[in-house]
């Protein structure tokens, strides 16, 4: 991947675009800050037994369960929100770049560069949030899940970006965010595990890393990181093949 | 005119096919799938929702959600069109009328489905107290996602928006707290419409009061709408 003067213009111009925009960026600190802040304090401690990678099981309350799952329910909405406006802005705009001269290639760098900027500062916001209310067992492996979260939900709000149009793409992932991660996966419900079919879900490895992070000193949760790690490369793939068709193809 | 043009306004939503499965699906599944854990959600966060009444709310949210969503997107979408309507000799007020009309109809379409899943599920104690609840969720967002709408033109911002709001609703409504919930719970914009599912679901009645409340918030809720489409409809020359 070569980064030529083209690719650094388009990618300051997008940039340029998000800076004129200071609402989006009130935003995307305000939503996970307070959803995560306050759901976490309106949680009582009642106790919860809850299984763990690597079959462990660990005893420990409903308020720091919600401490732990909370910011990748609200890192899925936002970046998943994200991954679709910034998709639906590419198709828009891009296309007359590629007209003027620009590679596909170029523009689609570009957008994946905001896109990925927009997710690190939610889960940044998110993981300094989430430390005023909860503290993980391992602070390492607890942020790399919470930015797989964020990288998978991005890449998939930009599939739905690029396939709906934006009410439906809207609908479909937060549907989707919150079914996978606010249910599937996570621990608060049902017996403390999630079901044997909530791998086929793309928040299955992040979401059993981010809990591994959270309650268990030592890491169990290889697997679940492997499977994370290929729906994050896989879709970052699918979303530079879609973009770039989408912009180079149809004038 | 305005009347003939609601059912258009309609088939704009609704050209996308996909838009019309997921307004179907949507409720659907959210209240099947929301409702095994709602009741257990609620008890972490100190609310005391038994079973039937954690199923009959998640009707409700589910309507508002996508009314909200659809509000927005209608009014930011329709900006420019609307105004060469209005121009065009339609007048600002009757294209409000025909886009408030249309909003309502997916509203009711949307509320019909949840309490359709919600009857087949847990049954409904109260079906007139539910319908109507769960309908005045569905306006009381419509108002809310249009009054985005006017301020707010970037669908991320508004999408961020219309959650924000959704989300200190649910987290501070009568479902989620205990105790009233302090000021910001009284404020919430579904507070009463919140208090009167819980009590159908859970086979209750409803005081008068709260009948009152909710039609109030309701029918003021669709005025914003109103006020908001014909805001966005008018010329600026």
């Amino acid at each position: 991947m070569i980064v030529n003067p083209r690719t650094l213009a388009a990618t300051e111009m997008a940039f340029r675009d998000q800076r004129r925009r200071p609402l989006l960026l009130l935003l995307l600190v305000i939503v996970p800050a307070y959803t995560i802040t306050y759901s976490i304090a309106i949680t009582l401690a009642t106790p919860r037994r809850i299984g763990l990678p690597g079959d462990q099981v660990v005893l420990t309350t409903m308020k720091e369960l919600h401490g732990a799952v909370m910011a990748g329910n609200a890192i899925a909405f936002v970046a998943a929100l994200c991954g679709v406006f910034v998709m639906q802005a590419a198709l828009a705009g891009d296309r007359r770049l590629v007209i003027a001269g620009f590679r596909p290639g170029e523009t689609v760098i570009a957008r994946l560069i905001v896109l990925a900027a927009a997710t690190i500062l939610v889960v940044a916001v998110s993981m300094a949030v989430t430390a005023a209310s909860f503290t993980p067992a391992a602070w390492s492996r607890f942020l790399a899940a919470a930015l797989l979260i964020g990288l998978i939900y991005a890449a998939l709000g930009a599939l739905a970006g690029a396939l709906l149009d934006k009410l439906a793409a809207t609908y479909v992932m937060l549907f989707l965010a919150l079914t996978d991660l606010g249910i599937v996966q996570n621990p608060m419900f049902g017996s403390g595990t999630p079901r044997w079919w909530a791998a086929l879900l793309p928040g299955y490895g992040p979401g059993r890393t981010i809990v591994d992070g959270a309650f268990s000193p030592v890491f169990h949760a290889w697997s679940a990181l492997a499977i994370g790690l290929g729906w994050a490369a896989a879709l970052t793939v699918a979303v530079s093949w879609v973009l770039r068709r989408a912009v180079g193809t149809r004038a | 005119m305005s009347a003939a043009l609601a059912p258009s306004f309609v088939r704009e939503h609704l050209r996308t096919r996909l838009t019309l499965v997921l307004l179907v699906a949507i409720p659907v599944f959210f209240v099947l799938i929301f409702a095994s854990v709602l009741g257990q959600f609620s008890s972490a966060l100190g609310g005391s929702l038994a079973s039937r009444a954690a199923t009959a709310i998640s009707a409700g949210w589910a309507a508002a959600f996508l009314s909200g969503a659809l509000a927005f997107f209608q009014l930011v979408s329709s900006r420019g069109a609307d105004r060469r309507l209005a121009l065009a000799g339609l007048g600002a007020g009757r294209v409000a009328l025909a886009r408030i009309a249309a909003a309502l109809s997916l509203a009711v379409v949307v509320s019909a489905v949840a309490y359709l899943t919600l009857w087949l599920r847990a049954g409904v104690a109260h079906p007139l107290h539910a319908a109507l609840a769960i309908l005045a969720f569905a306006a009381i967002y419509i108002g809310i996602g249009a009054l985005i709408g006017v301020f707010v033109s970037g669908a991320l911002e508004g999408s961020l928006l219309v959650v924000l709001v959704f989300s200190v609703d649910v987290f501070s409504g009568p479902a989620m707290t205990s105790g009233g919930g302090g000021l910001l719970a009284s404020l919430t914009p579904t507070r009463k419409a919140a208090d009167l599912l819980i009590a159908a679901g859970a086979g209750r009645g409803s005081p008068a009061s709260d009948w009152v409340a909710v039609t109030a918030v309701a029918v003021g809720a669709v005025g914003v709408a109103l006020a908001a489409f014909w805001f966005s409809a008018r010329s600026r020359a």
